[in-house]
Parts: C-alpha cells; sequence; structure tokens
C-alpha cells in the first residue's frame, strides 16, 4: 500500500487541512514560514500511525483530533485482509473499481483513539447496512415484545379460566347438595299428597345438576386448553427472556470493556511521560496488570455479543413457531451470516495492520549522541536524546540485548571492533553513492562503564559513539551537522531497509539539515532520489535547496489563514492553487526560480499556453491571427519539449495557470502523461482542461494538410505519402526556419484562412476549438 | 567467303536464340498476368458487397494498364476502376503500384473521404516516380474514379482523376465530373481532388469505368466510338436485369470492334443500388 492522501482535523493550528495529496513520485515538501504549520502536519501524521497525541495537540476550544490518509491497495489485497467476515453490499465493488481505502484515527476525551475504515461512499454502505440491520433487529424485538404480551394474556386466560372453574365448581357442590336435598325430601314425601310436587323439584333438580356438571366439563376442559397453550408460551417465552437478559449482559459487557480501555490508555499516557527509571517501572506494572484486564473484557464481550445475537436470533424462530430443536439446528448453519460484518472500525483495524511503517525522522532523537546509558537502549526510552540514532546502530549492527552479555571483556570487545568495520564500510559506500563525497569516514561505538565520578550510575554500561576521519577522532556531536545529520539519516533509512517488513514506509523529516550549508543541503535532495522507489518521503522545509525547481508539483504550501496571527488556522495549498498562497510563503520558490513575472507582456495570470517548441509558436500565432481567434490568450514556447515540464514547474512557482498543447509524438504524449500523473494524480477531467494533447498528429505540421505543407510551407512539388513530420525528419529539415518563414510569408502575401483546403481548415479550427474550451 | 552451312548455322542458332527468349517474354507476362490477376478483387469479394454488379474487363495484351479495386472499411465500401498510362507491361505495373498504395492508404489511415484518398495516392505515386514537377521527369500516373459507399445510408462520396462517375435514376443519366487533374505528376500545381457527395436511392444504376470503351476504333466508318455512342448505349441498357445489361454492352462493344484491333483495355463497372 502507498500512501496518496492525507486530511488533518483540529490538531494544534490545523482546523481542517482538507485533502492533500502526497506526491506521485514519493517525494513531497511541505513550504512555509516559521510558525505557519509545517510540523503540525508531520507531528499529525505520525500521530495517526502511533495513536499517541499530548494535550498540547488539542485546541483551545477542546475539539478532539482526526486525521484521516488514503491509501492505494489491490483489490485482491483488500479480499485478503478482510476474508474472516463479510462487508456491506458495494463496499467490495467499490474498492475494486477505486483501489483506495481511507482510514481515519479519531481521538477520544481520554486521548485513547480508534481507527475506522472511512470515505463518504464506504461510510454510506455501512450506515445502509446498519439500518437494514437495525430495521431487521427492531423486528425481531417487536416480535419477541408482541411474543410475551401474547404469552402474560394467556397465563390472564388461564388464571381467568381457573377462576371460573373454582367458582363453577362450588356451584356444582351446591347444586349437587340441592339434588341430594331435593332426593331426601322426594323419599320422604314419597307418600304423603304432595309427592308430586316433591317429584317435579327432584326432576327440576336433576336438570340443574345436569347441566352444571355439563358446564362443569366444559370449563374444566377450558381451562385444560388454557393451560397447555400458556405452559407452551411460557416455555416459549424463557427463551426470548433470556435473549433480553444476554442484551443487558452485553451492554454491560461494553460499558466494562470503555472502563478497561480508558485505564490501558491512561497508564501508557502515564508511561510515556514519566522520565525516572523507578516509576516507570511501577508504572510498567500497572500497565501490564491493565493490559491484561482488556484482554480478559475483551473476550467477555466479544463472547457476550456473540451470545446476544445468538439467543436473540434464536428467540425470533422460536416465537414464530419452530421448535426449539430446529431453531437451533438452523442458527447452526446461519451463524456465520448473522454475526460475521465487520464492523468499520473492525475494518479499518486489521487494514491498518497492512499500511506503510510511518516513521518520524527528529533531530532530538534521531541525532546520533556522543554517548547514551546501555539501559535506556535496551528499554527503547525515546526521551532521551538521541536514542533512536543509538538504537538504530544496534539494529543495523545486528545487536541484541544478549549480546552485552558476554562477559569475556576481550572477546566482547573484538566483536565490538569488528562490528564497527563493518558498520562504516556501508556507511561509506552510502557517502560515496549518495553524497558523491570520497572523503572517509569511520564510525564506533564503545562499550564503557561509568565510573565512581557518577555514583548513581557507578558499574552501570553505557555506549559512546565516535566518528573519525584521517585526522581525528570526535565525539559525534563535536563533527560539523551536515557529517552528523548524513550519518543519523544513514542510521535511520539503514535501520528502516532492515526491518523491512513488507508494507513499505513512509519517512517523516521535518526540516531536513536545518543547518547545513547549501551544498548539504541539496545532497539531500539527492538521497530523496536515491531511496524514493522505496520509501515515501514527506518532508518540511523553508529552504529553496531542498525544492527541486523541476518538480514544483511536489509541494504543499503551508500558512496561516490571517498571516500576521500566529493563532489563526493553518491553511495548505497544493502547487496547482499556489496562485492563493502568500508571496512570503513561496519565498523559497521564488528564491529558486525568480522572481514573480505575471506582470510582463507575454506571461499572463491566466490562459498562458505551454508549447513545445518555437515552430509551433510560430504556427500557432500566425493561424490565431488568421483565424481572428480573438480570445486573450498568450502562448509560451519551450526551447523543445523536454523543457515543457521546466516551463509548467515555472508558472507553478509563481501561482499562474497555464495549459500545455503537445505533439502526438513519442516525447509528447510521454510530457503529457508525466504531467497527467504528476499534475493531475491521472484525474481524466482536470487534466482535460489544462492539458491538450495533439493526439493523431504527431506535431503542428501534420494539422496542415499535405497539399498545404507543400505549397505554403515546402514550397515543392514532390510526393508525400508519409505525414508532414515524418517528412521534416527524414529529409532533416529545419522546423524553425520553416515556420518563420510560412509567418513572414502569411504576412507578405496576405493570406487568409480561406487560403488552405478543407482539411487544414477543419484541423486548426478543431485545435482552437478545444482551446476554447479550456481558457478561461 | 565465309562457308555456307557455317552461316545457316549461325543462322538457325540465331533464330533458337530468339525463339527461346521470346519464349522467356510471354512466360514473363504470363506471370506478370497471373500476379496481376492475383491482386484484382476475387469475384465472390465483390459480388458480397455488390449483389447487383457486372464487370467488364478485357485487356488488350496478356496484361492491363485498367484496373478495378475493392474493399471495405467499418460500413464504407471502398470502390475504384483506373486506368494507368500505357497498357501492356509499363500499364501493369503501374496498376499494381495503384492496387498496392490503395491497399496500403486503406490499412493505414483512418478512415477516408473520397479525395483525401485520391490526394494521399497522388503523393504515394509522385514519390515513388520520383517526380518534382521538373521537365524532365516521368509524367506517367493513373486516371481513376473512386467511390466510398455506405450501403446503410446509400451515402456515396465520389472523387475523380480525370475520370467521371455515370448514374441513372428515373430514366435519366446524371454525370458527376471527376476532377481535370490525373493522379501524378501535371503541368498545374496539386490541388486536393473534390469530394462530391451523393445521396443514392434504391434502383440508381452506377457506372464507373475506363476510356478503352469510348475510344475503341471501329463502326462503318471506322470511327471512335466516343462518349455519346457510349452513353446512348448505356441509356439502351441500362434498365435491363444486371445479366442482360453485361452481355448488350459486351456485344454493343464487339459489334463496334469488328473486325479491327482492340486498341486500348476495357473496363466498365456497373452497380445497381
Amino acid at each position: 500500500m502507498k500512501l496518496l492522501s492525507f486530511r488533518i482535523f483540529n490538531y494544534r493550528s490545523i482546523i481542517d487541512s482538507g485533502w492533500n495529496e502526497i506526491s506521485p513520485d514519493n517525494v513531497t515538501g511541505i513550504i512555509g514560514q516559521n510558525e505557519s504549520g509545517k510540523t503540525s502536519i508531520l507531528e499529525a501524521l505520525f500521530s495517526f500511525y502511533n495513536g499517541a497525541i499530548s494535550e498540547d495537540v488539542l485546541r483551545s476550544d477542546l475539539t478532539l483530533p482526526k486525521v484521516s490518509c488514503c491509501f492505494d491497495i489491490e483489490p485482491k489485497q483488500f479480499e485478503k485482509i478482510l476474508k474472516e467476515k463479510l462487508l456491506p453490499e458495494g463496499v467490495l465493488k467499490f474498492v475494486r473499481s477505486s483501489r483506495v481505502i481511507c482510514l481515519t484515527r479519531i481521538w477520544d476525551d481520554d486521548l485513547g483513539s480508534r481507527i475506522e475504515l472511512r470515505g463518504e461512499e464506504i461510510i454510506g454502505f455501512f450506515n445502509q447496512h446498519t439500518e437494514s440491520n437495525q430495521k431487521y433487529e427492531e423486528l425481531i424485538q417487536n416480535k419477541i415484545n408482541k411474543f410475551l404480551k401474547k404469552r402474560d394474556e394467556a397465563i390472564e386466560d388461564r388464571e381467568q379460566a381457573e377462576l371460573m372453574l373454582t367458582r363453577e365448581t362450588e356451584n356444582f357442590e351446591k347444586v349437587k347438595l340441592l339434588l341430594a336435598e331435593a332426593q331426601k325430601e322426594s323419599k320422604s314425601q314419597k307418600k304423603s299428597p304432595d309427592k308430586s310436587q316433591a317429584e317435579a323439584k327432584l326432576n327440576e333438580s336433576k336438570v340443574l345438576f345436569e347441566n352444571t356438571r355439563e358446564v362443569l366439563e366444559l370449563k374444566k376442559k377450558g381451562l385444560e386448553a388454557k393451560r397447555k397453550i400458556a405452559d407452551g408460551l411460557i416455555s416459549q417465552a424463557r427463551i426470548a427472556e433470556s435473549s433480553i437478559e444476554a442484551g443487558v449482559r452485553h451492554i454491560e459487557a461494553k460499558e466494562e470493556l470503555a472502563v478497561a480501555y480508558h485505564n490501558l490508555v491512561r497508564f501508557q499516557r502515564i508511561l510515556n511521560t514519566t522520565v525516572n527509571e523507578k516509576e516507570r517501572r511501577g508504572i510498567q506494572i500497572e500497565l501490564d496488570r491493565s493490559n491484561d484486564k482488556y484482554v480478559k473484557t475483551l473476550q467477555e464481550f466479544e463472547y457476550a455479543k456473540e451470545n446476544y445475537i445468538i439467543k436473540k436470533h434464536l428467540a425470533s424462530k422460536v416465537v414464530s413457531g419452530t421448535s426449539l430443536t430446529i431453531a437451533e439446528r438452523e442458527i447452526e448453519s446461519e451463524k456465520p451470516h448473522i454475526e460475521s460484518y465487520f464492523t468499520r472500525e473492525e475494518a479499518g483495524n486489521l487494514l491498518f495492520g497492512q499500511i506503510p511503517e510511518f516513521v518520524l525522522f527528529e533531530d532530538f532523537s534521531s541525532l546520533l549522541p556522543n554517548r547514551i546509558d546501555l539501559d535506556d537502549i535496551l528499554n527503547d526510552n525515546r526521551l532521551v536524546e538521541g536514542s533512536k540514532a543509538a538504537r538504530n546502530y544496534l539494529i543495523i549492527s545486528g545487536l541484541t540485548p544478549h549480546f552485552f552479555k558476554e562477559l569475556n571483556n576481550r572477546i566482547l570487545k573484538q566483536k565490538i571492533e569488528n562490528l564497527n568495520k563493518e558498520v562504516t564500510l556501508d556507511f561509506q559506500d552510502f557517502w560515496r553513492q549518495n553524497i558523491g563525497r570520497q572523503n572517509k569516514i569511520t564510525i564506533n561505538f564503545e562499550l564503557e562503564h561509568y565510573d565512581n565520578t557518577i555514583p548513581d550510575k557507578s558499574g552501570l554500561p553505557y555506549l559512546e559513539f565516535w566518528v573519525k576521519d584521517k585526522h581525528e577522532r570526535l565525539y559525534p556531536k563535536q563533527r560539523s551537522r551536515g557529517v552528523r545529520w548524513f550519518l543519523s539519516f544513514y542510521l535511520e533509512l539503514k535501520s528502516a531497509a532492515l526491518s523491512e517488513s513488507g508494507k513499505g514506509k513512509v519517512m517523516l523529516i521535518d526540516e531536513p539539515a536545518l543547518s547545513l550549508h547549501a551544498r548539504a543541503q541539496e545532497d539531500v535532495l539527492k538521497v530523496f532520489e536515491h531511496i524514493k522507489d522505496k520509501i515515501q518521503i514527506i518532508y518540511s522545509t523553508h529552504s529553496p535547496h531542498l525544492i527541486d525547481s523541476k518538480k514544483l508539483y511536489r509541494l504543499l504550501a503551508v500558512q496561516r489563514a490571517v498571516e500576521e496571527d500566529d493563532t489563526s488556522e493553518t491553511k495548505i495549498f497544493s502547487a496547482k492553487s499556489f496562485a492563493a498562497a502568500s508571496a512570503d510563503t513561496l519565498s523559497p520558490i521564488y528564491t529558486l526560480i525568480g522572481s514573480r513575472l505575471s506582470e510582463q507582456q507575454f506571461i499572463r495570470q491566466e490562459n498562458n499556453i505551454i508549447l513545445e517548441n518555437i515552430a509551433t509558436y510560430y504556427y500557432m500565432t500566425t493561424m490565431q491571427t488568421l483565424m481572428k481567434f480573438d480570445k486573450d490568450i498568450f502562448f509560451l514556447p519551450a526551447a523543445s519539449v523536454s523543457n515543457v515540464e521546466t516551463l509548467v514547474n515555472l508558472l507553478l512557482g509563481w501561482g499562474l495557470d497555464f495549459i500545455v498543447l503537445t505533439g502526438g509524438n513519442k516525447e509528447g504524449l510521454k510530457t503529457n502523461a508525466e504531467l497527467k500523473k504528476n499534475l493531475f494524480r491521472n484525474d481524466e477531467n482536470l487534466a482535460r482542461k489544462n492539458l491538450i494533447n495533439l493526439g493523431k498528429f504527431s506535431s503542428i505540421e501534420d494539422l496542415f494538410s499535405t497539399l498545404d505543407f507543400k505549397k505554403y510551407i515546402l514550397h515543392k512539388r514532390i510526393g508525400i505519402p508519409e505525414s508532414n513530420s515524418e517528412f521534416l525528419k527524414e529529409n532533416k529539415l529545419s522546423r524553425t526556419i520553416l515556420a518563420s518563414n510560412f509567418m513572414n510569408e502569411v504576412q507578405d502575401k496576405r493570406l487568409n484562412f480561406n487560403s488552405f483546403d478543407g482539411e487544414t481548415r477543419e484541423n486548426f479550427e478543431w485545435l482552437f476549438r478545444r482551446l476554447e474550451m479550456v481558457i478561461k | 567467303m565465309p562457308d555456307e552451312s557455317k552461316l545457316n548455322k549461325e543462322f538457325l542458332l540465331q533464330n533458337e536464340e530468339i525463339e527461346r527468349q521470346k519464349k522467356e517474354i510471354v512466360q514473363s507476362i504470363e506471370y506478370a498476368s497471373l500476379i496481376q490477376a492475383a491482386l484484382l478483387p476475387p469475384s465472390n469479394l465483390v459480388k458480397k458487397v455488390f449483389k447487383n454488379h457486372f464487370i467488364i474487363y478485357i485487356p488488350r495484351d496478356i496484361v492491363s494498364g485498367d484496373f478495378y479495386w475493392i474493399s471495405t472499411k467499418e460500413e464504407w465500401v471502398y470502390f475504384a476502376a483506373a486506368d494507368c498510362t500505357g497498357h501492356g507491361v509499363p500499364g501493369a505495373l503501374m496498376s499494381i503500384l495503384g492496387i498496392s498504395f490503395l491497399n496500403e492508404i486503406l490499412s493505414q489511415k483512418a478512415l477516408l473521404m473520397a479525395n483525401r484518398v485520391l490526394n494521399l495516392l497522388r503523393e504515394k505515386i509522385m514519390k515513388s516516380l520520383h517526380q518534382t514537377g521538373e521537365i524532365s521527369v516521368s509524367k506517367d500516373g493513373m486516371d481513376i474514379s473512386l467511390c466510398v459507399f455506405n450501403p446503410e445510408t446509400l451515402e456515396l462520396h465520389f472523387a475523380g482523376a480525370n475520370n467521371p462517375l455515370y448514374y441513372f435514376r428515373d430514366n435519366k443519366l446524371n454525370i458527376i465530373k471527376g476532377d481535370r487533374m490525373p493522379i501524378g505528376i501535371s503541368g498545374k500545381e496539386e490541388q486536393s481532388f473534390t469530394d462530391n457527395l451523393i445521396k443514392l436511392r434504391k434502383g440508381d444504376m452506377l457506372y464507373i469505368f475506363s476510356d478503352g470503351y469510348a475510344d475503341q476504333f471501329g463502326g462503318p466508318d471506322w470511327k471512335k466510338l466516343k462518349y455519346s455512342r457510349f452513353r446512348e448505349i448505356l441509356e439502351e441498357n441500362h434498365k435491363k436485369p444486371i445479366i442482360e445489361q453485361n452481355e448488350s454492352l459486351l456485344n454493343a462493344f464487339f459489334d463496334w470492334k469488328g473486325e479491327h484491333d482492340q486498341i486500348d483495355d476495357i473496363l466498365l463497372m456497373g452497380i445497381k443500388i
């Protein structure tokens, strides 16, 4: 993956940097005055990578920072990284066609942070997925709720039925008594004259009894049915209730996780700012503890989440009438689909693992020190001056802590001597190849122990560094800053190359070679050129010697919104919008290419048309007059096509608009493609507004029909079956002389546009129409 | 006195040598004719493009200075009838050059209209014959009628170098004259050929041809047939079915020629739209 662009929010003086593109040839320079915010950009990018920020970074309104970086990615790589789970519909298709991913690091109140997969379209796809997922979840929840309501109703029904049954039983008992009484009475009245009355009463009681019994039976049956229903619902509801419980647990686990994370970040931050070794050890123990806790909580959270999702889906099935066993079986087979969607954070984290490594090269820790405690190197104590450089040295010499455990002093010294030789030879090679200097410098380190002049450290080991040349042996700090800087830069590059992870590197360099003289600064550029195919470089500078005048597209200009106000917001301008940047900001460029010339007659603020050569200039100005093309355009001829890019850079530097006209030949197409890539990142629409290629016409002469070419330019009757430009080349004719003669002749003979035949007219009309489309 | 028998012998030997050389020349010409035949479009290709057409092609010698050509590019059909200076071997060589150049132009360039094809053909001929407009150089070249036809839209672009296009519509003959300049160098400075756009209709009958037919001597007074008579013959026959037309036009030619020699190569293409 390669870094393509970045955007920074709320980081020191930057409120919103807007999207800024990294130079396609891997070297991006940030120019601007002191305090303009150059370093903030580099720091923000580094914070994006390592997640660490200090409170100084926060803006006074305490809005939290956010840094986004976009990377190019092979669709296959994207799929490979994110193969474990599914992605919302549309994401894959989008990445396949755009081949770009954007990751954003977002900081929270604890100054902890998270990485998310971003990008307007991507967010859209995820939101859509979340929405439909939410709707589905709601549907399930509603179903469960409805079901629970139904269960409650069934219970109520059953209770009602039980009550009724009790009443009916009581009633029945009463009727039974009445019947017994009636039987008794009928028996006793058998011989009395009231016999018939008693019998009638008995019969009545019998009927009542029968009826009541029937009702009772019915009620019993009814109750039975209601009980069955209620029991069924109650048992099904248990699943639904347990899904609700799982939901509650899920929320609890999430809260616990947030607390654990908060603690982890807090201890990490304390550790980062603690110098005292003793305190550091204590904090490290706390940090390890909170880390264990975090890992455990994370596992619990993962379990709670999965449990909740499964229970909910199970409940949904069961309450819809599927039996528990079948539902469980179904869930088992559907499981991967239920829980296998990535969140933006999960996807972002996985992708983040594959982005290039960002390395910050800064003077304080990256310049080789005179001496450093071995413990500080081994513990990677970044707060000690030169720690990174010393560590780099050890990486390059292939040393591990184990090495220093060698007890035999003689063997140890010998080993160190050998290593010093190896490193020196390698450095000399770098020095000669990249910087082109022949003088030999040797670098050495030695292992020493403190004596009792420093009682605190007495007996502890430290490393001492030396840089020697033919004449003397000096500490790094005693050497010129140039040598020291290059030496340290070499160490950084070399160790970066050794720890090659296959993911690429983005090296962030703040004011490289700040105090070097001009020649040494230009050497830095040489080194950049040399390594740019392997390492992307972003550096800040205000030195003209660290700018390549032929490659101004590499630059980003930084200035304050209100220039005199150091508290105002930082603004970033790309090479294409230099016109909007102030002259002070662009001063390194002006120093390099000369002062602004837009006030001159032949270059204007806009509608400058850069041409490949003088011949094209003669033809274009002549035809412009003949065609009575009255728009304000200014033709600028380069001395040859190879100089077109230089002219483009000059105009870029002066902040002037330009349009480039190139021929359809090999060189013209190449120049066109280079400009399209470097200036417009191959964006077809943007490029069309600034670049015109003659396409099927190899050069401007080919716009004339063969007949007109012979008649007005060659003045020869001769067969030319090839194109006019091929004819010129084969016959080694001077294009400039022919073109200038043509211009003079047109003026003398007072030719007009209609003197040319249809083919010529058609071609030039096409070209000027094309120009008209892009000029302002 | 030389020995008579020796002389006889020498004479016989010389005779044999001449016979051998003559035989070789005829063989070479026959071979050239094979090459020319191979370059002319095969009849099935022509048939594929134009269902109703005829081609009358009668070389005066074994090889011809006339040629016809047909080719397609995208939806367009390019076809031509040409008449090279000279006949026999010189004419044939020129015609071979012409066919090759036309094929080359069509394969190398983007879609071209009729006049641009002729402009380019002229450049190629001028270059290959080293024609520069100076008096000493050869004035060889060709006359040609070239059409670019779209069978879908029935749009036809015509450009002619000294040769015209005839077409009949509703019994009326229409003549599109070509430009008065050859493919090759001439006295005048080169001008662009003219592109004539004609919107054809179904049923139109097209003719392109070389001058051989109209220039043929014959008839009762041994005179040229002339274009006026040629047009009359076409007027009499243009409505007939293609096969009959072919036959009648051939008969009319041979009737006119009678016992006399054919004086030039003959080429006449008829196409019914």
